[in-house]
């Protein structure tokens, strides 16, 4: 199809319009996510076809005026100067807010743009008891009027209609302008205000936020408010934690089951050990975040459209503040328990971007159930399990307070870096206090995919490579070393079982891979620490996802047990300090490592997403540098202390 | 006196915004300099505050409404 059958929608409007349903509406789930060139604001494009004519539609993010406050506006703003005659633009408006929503459109208008207006939410006009004579309005502004009740999909067809039926018209409606945006502003809204007075007609008190008063006088309650707010993060994290654990589950089977049939079904070799090792090891390490992710913005969405996360962000605005976060950082650093990935997309609902940069940074911090693993095999090593203080189980109070360190230290590093970070712009904090509506369940379920589908395209590539990259570092060794291992066993078997050989060559093939040179060298280094170069195998192994800790270790421990039940806890706790001949797994090396892995930054999902969302390769690396400083310092610290 | 120093449920005129960028961030969200302005509620905290105009609820910041100028009637 030429180009000239091509034609350009773009979908402009102030926030809370309905601006996105519509957009859904218009291009159904033909639609997909890129980036407007070099800032953090996602381009939502869509499609759709009538009489073989496909039109392109753009969603720009929402804005209230033409004259920019931000970088969502700044966007719109430059969109909306590069256009021609020959693209549509839709402003889609609320109609009980007229007045503010024409200030858009006129000024749209004088840009000398083509113009559709869709007056949304008509159902409300009527509770407002508010009457509007379409008809006049459109010969004062000029442009074609439509309205729609984009919620139940009313008045689309039309919408659709006035879109493949526009005819190019010059249009002017503030015709002279001086040069101050101030002034210019308030002579619009004078001329707006003097066309509504002949087209609007009051029947009656306005009521359209009397239930929304209602409901603000409990949700923003200064007891109740912060109850129901601490009652819906519980379900949020009990979603995110429990529920999400049999999609899980079933992922994880899935891979391995996966694993097992590609492994045994390709000949052997080094194809099959990248496929299996490599790239199905990496995508199982994507594809198992989906749940979590799906779960937390489906929450997210409906927090969003309903209204309620403006309230959120008026109750706890003032604690987060200080620290030079948001009140909608909050939702982001509790997710982060769970997974810092999905939490640190969702750090999205924040506007100014110096306080969403420092929850992105701050946010790893919290500590996430892939640590979980970690420290219930560490705190296994020296707290017996059925130690206790008081009433209360010792091992528990350990993880409690792991948790609590890292979010007082999530906290201090944001206080740090509301004093380091330059702001971008000294812009207010101003939020729209929308009214409360249902949330729209379509709404919902396109949003989850999209979030998904980002995570899996965008993060995925990155975490892809750095998969095959570790998969190489641990399975190669430089010239000929693997070939001896498996030479020296050659001819050793008849002591020792096959299942044994086989773990003794897959544990000393580790310690002569480029991963275990990488440890050995490492060593001076993490040796203050109390690390031997396992653990610093270990270190390396765990970038690919914390959790892996657990699996490195089994490995480099399973040499040299006749009794191959024993668990890798007994293996552990029996290893011996070649140099001393004491106990490697002391209190003070554990604990060390403990707070290593509290402090560290040693996840490429994450890395992977907060290059995503900052645009920047600069953030992810401070991010491993200060945390790693964290981590260093914190273990060396709580090794001399407790050796 | 300035916006932040009114009661809940108190109504005032915007008479001037001593910030420009403030002045144009609330104008276009509806916050007309003349017109009628109402403080709705005062968060929990002390801080920050919702105000209304028409239609028109937003949530502000006290170190921001300080900016603003108002007059009571």
């Amino acid at each position: 199809m030429s180009d000239s059958t091509n034609k350009n929608i773009v979908l402009v409007g102030n926030p809370n319009t309905g601006k996105s349903t519509v957009f859904n509406l218009l291009t159904g789930l033909n639609q997909k996510i890129g980036n407007f060139p070099g800032v953090t604001v996602d381009k939502k494009t869509g499609q759709f076809k009538i009489d073989n004519i496909k039109y392109n539609v753009v969603d720009l993010p929402g804005t209230y005026s033409l004259i920019p406050n931000s970088e969502d506006e700044k966007i719109t703003q430059q969109y909306i100067a590069s256009i021609t005659s020959k693209d549509l633009i839709v402003v889609v408006a609320d109609v009980t807010n007229l007045k503010r929503n024409l200030l858009l459109c006129t000024q749209i208008i004088d840009e000398g743009k083509q113009v559709v207006l869709a007056l949304n939410m008509m159902d409300l006009l009527q509770k407002n008891k508010q009457e509007i004579n379409i008809e006049k309005l459109k010969t004062e502004i000029g442009c074609p009027i439509i309205p729609i009740n984009a919620r139940i999909g009313k008045g689309i067809d039309s919408l659709k209609n006035a879109i493949v039926n526009h005819k190019i018209t010059s249009l002017s409606f503030l015709p002279e302008q001086s040069s101050n945006n101030i002034d210019n502003t308030i002579l619009r809204f004078k001329k707006i205000d003097a066309i509504l007075n002949q087209c609007c007609s009051k029947k009656g008190e306005d009521s359209s936020y009397l239930s929304t008063k209602k409901i603000d006088n409990i949700l923003t309650h200064k007891v109740y408010g912060y109850l129901i707010f601490l009652s819906l993060l519980f379900i949020i994290f009990q979603a995110i934690f429990s529920w999400s654990s049999y999609p899980m589950d079933l992922i994880e089977n899935g891979f391995i089951w996966l694993s097992d049939f590609v492994a045994n079904t390709l000949p052997k070799g080094v194809v099959n050990d990248l496929i299996v090792n490599g790239i199905i090891a990496g995508l199982g390490g994507i594809v198992i975040f989906v749940p979590q992710i799906a779960i937390l913005f489906a929450f997210i969405t409906i927090l969003e459209d309903t209204g309620y996360m403006a309230r959120v962000s008026f109750l706890m605005d003032r604690i987060l503040r200080q620290f030079g976060l948001n009140g909608k950082s909050i939702i982001p650093l509790l997710s982060s328990t769970a997974c810092a990935v999905p939490a640190i997309m969702s750090a999205r609902t924040i506007g100014n971007p110096k306080e969403r940069l420092i929850t992105i940074m701050v946010a790893p911090l919290m500590s996430c159930s892939a640590r979980i693993p970690v420290y219930t095999i560490l705190i296994a090593l020296i707290v017996p399990e059925e130690s206790t203080l008081g009433i209360f189980n010792m091992q528990g109070l350990l993880v409690l307070g792991l948790y609590l360190l890292g979010f007082v230290t999530a906290l201090l590093s944001a206080l740090v870096m509301k004093w380091l970070i330059k702001a971008k712009q000294q812009s207010a904090f101003t939020l729209e206090m929308p009214i409360y509506r249902p949330p729209r369940w379509k709404n919902v379920g396109i949003e989850i995919v999209s979030k998904v589908k980002v995570f899996l395209f965008d993060a995925g590539k990155i975490i892809i490579a750095i998969s095959i990259i570790l998969w190489g570092l641990s399975s190669y060794g430089p010239g000929d070393s693997f070939e001896q291992i498996e030479a020296k066993y050659a001819h050793n078997t008849e002591q020792l079982d096959e299942s044994d050989v086989q773990a003794k060559i897959a544990s000393e093939k580790l310690e002569a891979s480029y991963a275990g040179i990488i440890g050995k060298t490492i060593e001076p280094v993490i040796e203050p620490l109390g690390f031997d170069w396992k653990i610093g195998i270990s270190l390396v192994t765990s970038f690919a996802a914390r959790e892996v800790f657990v699996g490195t270790m089994a490995t480099l421990y399973s040499v040299g047990n006749e009794d191959n039940t024993k668990s890798i806890r007994e293996k552990m706790l029996a290893a011996k300090n070649p140099q001393t001949g004491e106990k490697l797994y002391t209190t003070a090396t554990t604990l060390s490592l403990l707070i290593f892995y509290v402090f560290a930054m040693q996840c490429m999902a994450t890395l992977a997403i907060v290059y995503r969302e900052t645009k920047s390769i600069k953030w992810p690396i401070i991010q491993v540098i200060y945390m790693g400083a964290l981590a260093y310092i914190g273990s060396f610290v709580v090794y001399t202390i407790f050796s | 006196m300035t916006l932040d120093s009114l009661k809940e449920n108190e109504q005032a005129t915007i008479i001037a915004i001593n910030n420009d960028g403030l002045a144009l961030q609330l104008l276009s969200m509806g916050f007309i300099l003349g017109e009628k302005i109402k403080l709705e509620r005062i968060a929990p905290l002390n801080d920050p505050i919702i105000i209304s105009s028409g239609n028109n609820y937003i949530s502000i910041r006290k170190k921001d409404a300080q900016q603003i100028t108002i007059s009571k009637s």
